[in-house]
């Protein structure tokens, strides 16, 4: 197939000098908004003791362990500033994120020890899930590195049951295993109760020397038995037991190395622990990547800091969607689907580092007079019709086919309405997109280039098509919401207008509380909460969009679960003509 | 050599961003046409300087009527 992927069409256009004046306030606005993210992505890193006082104790903190293990210049974190329980800590608690150990990629995760020795909190579990899910969607290694104290205990109504609470992911492991995904745990410090279901559930266990993983820790071991009340006798005889257990606590290396066999290794060091997992991460199951590459990898041929100049913040404001995509894809080559079909969305086949994907999008500008086809109105990209969720559902069947990954680029207001765009059928067309979605079982993640709006961010990749998102990135210009605010609070308020107008009453009250809904939904959009919340699983700096996309790519064809080969692939046939 | 800059779509001119005399370069953008709740730059085709501005902010364009004239 070298003909048709070596060298692809070429697209996009070197930004002019014009452009480049007229942008500069765009550019700005962004990395304002990129500095403002970054400063509490540095407030969840310095969050608990400081590393010189872990240090003190003998012991490297999750970051230095992460920043040890994970080869340089791979680490793609995610979900940094979640934090949808508002913990006072300003963080769930673990750390995580993609990046290549040993050559290999893999799903990585620690818990923070820097925060109450790495506790269970509020939100973590969700956490953790998104993680599992996201191991099981790549079809990659996970790798540990436990150090967990256990459940935060004056919160743990919060967490530890439920359906997806704090228990959840140690099913999620064994789902894991029975899939055949390996999860390899380092072990550290103490990881009683839950922190020792953390250390036990994963697949082999490599321990330093000072860890323990047990049923119950010291202080559990300390206060069995109640009594119905605590006085100064049971004090007393509490303070003897934790003098006990602290000295010599359950389920230590002698009782997990060399009782149990638990540990498959104890380390010295805590670097030699992480040296072990890069060991095992050599070995683990993996396809080289040339095995899976259509062409050399080659980077775009336009900087991606142009994107900062492409994307206006301006929700309101159209562009150029095929000129981004050519700053994020190599040699800024594609393959187009059906380009006269469906203009609003952009469907194509590209490379990332060498590997097809295939790239799917929202277009911006002003359709022409006389689209959509069934309708008396002019179309505006952005939005959806006919035609475009037509292209969608057979591109993504196709891709589903051809088992070629895809990446969404969503910035949609949405679909038409109307009765025309009823008749149209767009609603069955939408969820028939749902349905093409889910029957291709192919990994596929979600760029939120800016806006993610009414059912359009469902059908286009989003975060709810969650057995094929593998994760949604935002950008410094994202924004979600069911519909703008504006918009909702005419929805909102509309017939009480019409009601106090009617009774002669003063418009002022429900004006306010329609400005006020409007403001209400613009920060409940903003990217800093969408990330807190989970709406997106990173914001990431556009600038460093491509090596998200280049980890994606790794990722999901380092061992899918299926193949294509590469001359029987139908879509670029079908392009071709 | 002289062109002309034409709306691409049917709105208001909600920005003007321009006036005759002024120096432009190459994919400048000179004014906003606010249509269908969506706001659309138009940008100069090539260096030079505008001759003749044919819109005011607030004005209602139609698709392909001249907005500017433009001296490469």
């Amino acid at each position: 197939m070298r003909p048709y992927f070596e060298k692809m069409d070429e697209f996009g256009h070197t930004l002019k000098k014009g452009r480049i004046k007229s942008t500069e306030q765009n550019l700005n606005s962004i990395q304002k908004i990129e500095e403002e993210v970054a400063v509490e992505v540095n407030r969840v890193k310095l969050a608990g003791f400081p590393e010189e006082k872990i240090n003190a104790r003998g012991q490297m903190t999750v970051w230095q362990r992460l920043e040890y293990l994970v080869d340089s210049g791979t680490w793609c974190p995610l979900h940094t500033l979640y934090n949808p329980m508002n913990n006072e800590e300003g963080t769930t608690n673990v750390i995580d994120g993609i990046g290549k150990i040993s050559g290999k990629w893999a799903v990585i995760i620690g818990f923070d020890n820097k925060v109450m020795a790495g506790a269970w909190l509020p939100g973590q579990s969700e956490n953790i899930l998104r993680v599992t899910d996201l191991s099981k969607r790549l079809n990659i290694p996970l790798v540990w590195l436990v150090n967990c104290s256990g459940a935060k205990l004056t919160e743990q109504e919060k967490f530890y049951a439920n359906r997806r609470g704090a228990g959840t992911p140690f099913f999620r492991h064994a789902e894991l295993e029975q899939l055949g995904i390996p999860v390899l745990a380092g072990i550290y410090g103490t990881n009683p109760a839950g922190g020792g279901y953390q250390s036990i559930s994963p697949t082999i266990l490599f321990a330093h020397k000072d860890c323990n993983i047990a049923v119950g820790g010291v202080g559990i071991v300390s206060g069995m038995a109640p009594k119905g009340k605590f006085n100064l006798d049971a004090a007393e005889e509490i303070i003897e037991r934790a003098k006990q257990f602290r000295a010599k606590p359950p389920g230590s290396v002698s009782i997990h190395y060399d009782e149990t066999g638990f540990f498959r290794y104890v380390f010295e060091d805590e670097t030699e622990v992480l040296d072990g997992l890069k060991d095992y991460m050599k070995d683990m199951p993996a396809y080289p990547p040339k095995f899976y590459r259509v062409a050399e990898p080659k980077e775009p041929r336009f900087p991606i800091d142009d994107v900062y100049r492409l994307i206006p913040l301006n929700p309101k404001r159209v562009y150029d969607f095929d000129e981004v995509l050519a700053r994020l894809v190599d040699s800024s080559e594609h393959m187009e689907f059906r380009p006269d079909y469906g203009p609003e969305v952009y469907a194509g086949l590209c490379k990332i580092d060498g590997f097809l994907v295939a790239c799917i999008g929202n277009r911006q500008q002003y359709l022409g007079r006389n689209y959509p086809e069934y309708a008396d109105y002019p179309g505006m990209g952005g939005k959806l019709y006919r035609q475009g969720l037509i292209k969608m559902n057979e591109f993504v069947t196709l891709c589903g086919r051809d088992r070629i990954p895809i990446v969404w680029l969503q910035d949609s207001t949405g679909l038409d309405v109307g009765d025309a765009a009823e008749k149209a059928e767009l609603l069955g067309l939408a969820q028939g997109l749902v349905y093409s979605i889910q029957q291709t079982d192919i990994p596929m993640m979600l760029l939120l280039l800016r806006k993610g709006t009414a059912s359009a961010h469902y059908l286009m990749g989003g975060p709810t098509a969650n057995r094929h998102n593998a994760f949604t990135l935002g950008t410094a210009a994202s924004e979600i919401y069911v519909m703008h605010g504006e918009t909702a609070a005419v929805a909102t308020y509309s017939r009480r207008l019409v009601k106090e107008k009617e009774a002669g009453r003063p418009l002022e009250p429900v004006i306010e509380k329609m400005n006020k809904l409007a403001k209400d939904y613009h920060e409940k959009s903003r990217p800093l909460f969408c990330a807190k919340n989970g709406l997106v699983d990173e914001i990431v700096p556009l600038g460093d969009l491509r090596k998200y996309l280049e980890a994606f790519a790794g990722a999901a064809y380092q061992n899918p679960k299926s193949i294509c080969p590469q001359h029987h692939l139908i879509l670029p046939r079908i392009i071709k003509g | 050599m002289t062109q002309e800059i034409l709306a691409p779509l049917d709105g208001k001119v909600f920005q003007l961003k321009i006036k005759a005399g002024d120096n432009v370069e190459e994919d400048q953008e000179i004014l906003v046409i606010e249509a269908m709740k969506m706001e659309t730059p138009i940008f100069v085709p090539c260096d030079g300087t505008i001759r003749e501005v044919r819109v005011s902010e607030g004005d209602e364009v139609k698709e392909n009527d001249v907005l500017a004239i433009i001296d490469e």
